[in-house]
């Protein structure tokens, strides 16, 4: 029983940190249709630079933190501008092509820079552990929950109530339509990869600061994708309440069905989810389901 | 279609053949004699330079036919290659069937897999079918890995050298005479699929599907073939890879980046064109050897004032600046400026 509850606890404070990387993907994709591959390198080049600032460099967190976001604006700023406007209204599979090559373009830089490839962040949070009945927690989990929360929070307030926000939503529904409004949509998409990057920058911050870094962040990046097809692609609500499902699945797989089949089975979960989710409900729980014509 | 100048038809025959002129016969003839006298002037290691690039041919073009004719994007298809590997190769060295057998085993074998990840593709396209093969990567990897009573793990498995009635392929040129066979082969049929009624219909469900099933193409049937056919090849290729290349497995050979590269070089040479995919898999496994055997060590003995070690991610930099670089100034790829070099040509002095 202390194992169940050990387990939920756990999944279900990962899995926010999962979805709050899972939102910077469904920005993107709602406001341009472009699926970001290189989500889990984003994640890693980000906790790189965070080391940059804090450790090689020594900057103090309350200065280093806001340094790192700005850096990963720029990033994003950077991306769009040079990939990513040049491809507008080519086919989604050059979209997704593009991607991939940036993934593996950072991979290649992320080794450039830090060849070590394996480093440790200095702890942002408290590690005291907190005590939830007969479960531990610690509380660096629960900070980052809190911070995937509020986040959620500020960012669908956002979009409801932003001009920008609404410019983006209103993008993602026609862009014609926006254009002929007199909406700049080239600058929605650069606003949209800039947060997406900041997003997975504080993403990365967060799980680097509890686990470290390492090419583990790669497939952090890579479980929410998970999340995104199991929440349905263009929803924020859906990227919330799958992350946890997808943590909770990977806690409760990991520790129950590792005796019964081989190690590592947490590490596969959410990929095995995404073939079911495919097969069941192929647009997730929240996502539009999509009506063609022809 | 662009005809030399000259050419006409005066049969169907003549309208359907692939090489219409005598100077295109010529010229392929001396394709093949030169490919085929090519080990008498390679050293050993050319001619494995030459292998990796013919069986990754074969496993671009299974690619290609799926990715670049049917249009299902797949980005997991070194899992697939994994499969036909690890199948051909547990069914010749552990069961002792002939090569041939188990090579073709584990092309039907990757092609089933490969056909069972293909099922989301009926409800689902674009971007879902990726993230659906990516899984398929992992979890196919993941397999691999942990059921090491059958595939060796991590630790990898010994390979037998391929042997078709008794005679064993042990050197570089004869391993080199047996890829070379079946990778013309494997072109060939590639090149002729896609100009009967499956191709067709692949090329109508890449530019449309609900069109394409409008007009009465079975897209369960047609889908489902596509992914039979691309990883089919990967799995031939693996077999290759297994018993002529490598001579032992290893799941790191079958890297997620191995994934995108294979969808990188059928962008850089063209997607859904014949020629494609062998332009673009000899740019990047010849740049691949120049860039690890010569330009790395150089630049990692030479410049000290970077942490150690920092050269080795200069390759997938550059791999990953050309994957761009193609897509954003010539999305049609290396195919079409050989198609716009071989009409210049032919119309030269004059601009058209």
């Amino acid at each position: 029983m202390a194992d169940l509850l050990q387990f939920v606890i756990t999944g279900l404070t990962v899995g926010m940190v999962y979805s709050l990387i899972a939102m910077g993907f469904v920005l993107i994709w709602k406001s341009s249709g472009v699926a970001n591959l290189a989500l889990g390198q984003l994640v890693l080049i980000s906790s790189w630079i965070t080391y940059a600032i804090l450790v090689q460099i020594g900057l103090p967190v309350w200065l280093g933190i806001p340094l790192v976001i700005v850096i990963a604006f720029a990033l994003g700023w950077l991306i769009e501008r040079f990939l990513l406007r040049p491809l507008i209204a080519q086919p989604i599979l050059s979209l997704i092509a593009v991607t991939l090559g940036l993934s593996y373009f950072l991979d290649g830089l992320i080794t450039f820079i830090w060849p070590w490839s394996v480093d440790a962040l200095p702890r942002l949070f408290p590690q005291t552990s907190v005590h939830i009945g007969p479960a531990v927690i610690s509380q660096e989990y629960l900070w980052a929950a809190i911070i995937s929360v509020l986040l959620f929070t500020a960012l669908s307030l956002y979009f409801k109530y932003s001009r920008m926000g609404i410019a983006m939503r209103a993008t993602a529904d026609d862009q014609m339509a926006v254009q002929a409004c007199g909406i700049p949509v080239t600058k929605i998409f650069s606003r949209s990869w800039m947060l997406a990057c900041a997003m997975a920058s504080i993403g990365g911050i967060l799980m680097a600061s509890i686990g470290g870094i390492g090419h583990g962040l790669i497939d952090t990046g890579m479980k929410s994708f998970s999340v995104v097809i199991l929440g349905g692609l263009d929803s924020f609500l859906g990227a919330m309440i799958a992350g946890p499902i997808i943590g909770l699945a990977e806690n409760l797989g990991g520790g129950y069905l590792t005796a019964l089949t081989w190690p590592g089975v947490r590490e596969v979960i959410p990929f095995i989810m995404i073939i079911l989710v495919m097969m069941i409900k192929p647009y997730g729980l929240f996502g539009e389901t999509r009506i063609e014509r022809i | 279609m662009y005809l030399p100048a000259g050419v006409r038809n005066h049969s169907y025959a003549q309208d359907m053949a692939i090489f219409r002129t005598r100077t295109q016969w010529a010229l392929l003839g001396l394709l093949l004699v030169s490919l085929f006298v090519l080990p008498m002037f390679l050293s050993n290691y050319w001619l494995s330079v030459c292998n990796i690039i013919a069986i990754t041919i074969i496993a671009a073009t299974g690619l290609n036919i799926l990715t670049g004719y049917c249009g299902q994007l797949s980005i997991g298809h070194a899992g697939f290659i994994a499969v036909g590997g690890y199948t051909s190769a547990i069914l010749a060295g552990q069961l002792g069937l002939p090569f041939l057998v188990s090579m073709l085993c584990g092309g039907i074998m990757a092609g089933l897999i490969g056909m069972l990840f293909g099922l989301p593709s009926l409800r689902v396209k674009g971007f879902y079918l990726a993230i659906s093969t990516i899984a398929a990567q992992f979890i196919i990897m993941w397999v691999i890995r942990n059921w090491s009573g059958v595939t060796g793990g991590n630790i990898g498995l010994g390979v037998p050298n391929a042997e078709i009635f008794g005679y064993t392929f042990s050197t570089q040129s004869s391993k080199y005479y047996l890829i070379l066979v079946i990778t013309i082969l494997v072109i060939f049929f590639a090149k002729n699929l896609t100009r009967t009624r499956p191709g067709r219909a692949f090329v109508a469900i890449r530019d449309n599907d609900l069109a394409a099933q409008v007009m009465g193409i079975n897209l369960f049937r047609y889908k489902l073939l596509a992914f039979f056919i691309g990883c089919f090849f990967a799995g031939i290729a693996g077999s290759l890879l297994a018993h002529c290349y490598y001579g032992f497995l290893n799941p790191e050979f079958f890297d997620f980046k191995e994934s995108i590269l294979y969808v990188g070089m059928i962008i850089i040479g063209g997607l859904g064109t014949s020629i494609g995919p062998i332009l673009g898999v000899i740019l990047i496994r010849l740049l691949d050897n120049v860039l690890s055997l010569q330009i790395v060590p150089f630049l990692e003995a030479n410049v000290t004032i970077l942490s150690s070690g920092w050269a080795s991610g200069l390759k997938p930099m550059i791999f990953g600046a050309v994957i761009i670089l193609f897509l954003i100034l010539e999305p049609r790829g290396l195919a079409h400026r050989w198609n716009v070099f071989k009409t210049s040509y032919r119309i030269w002095p004059f601009s058209y």
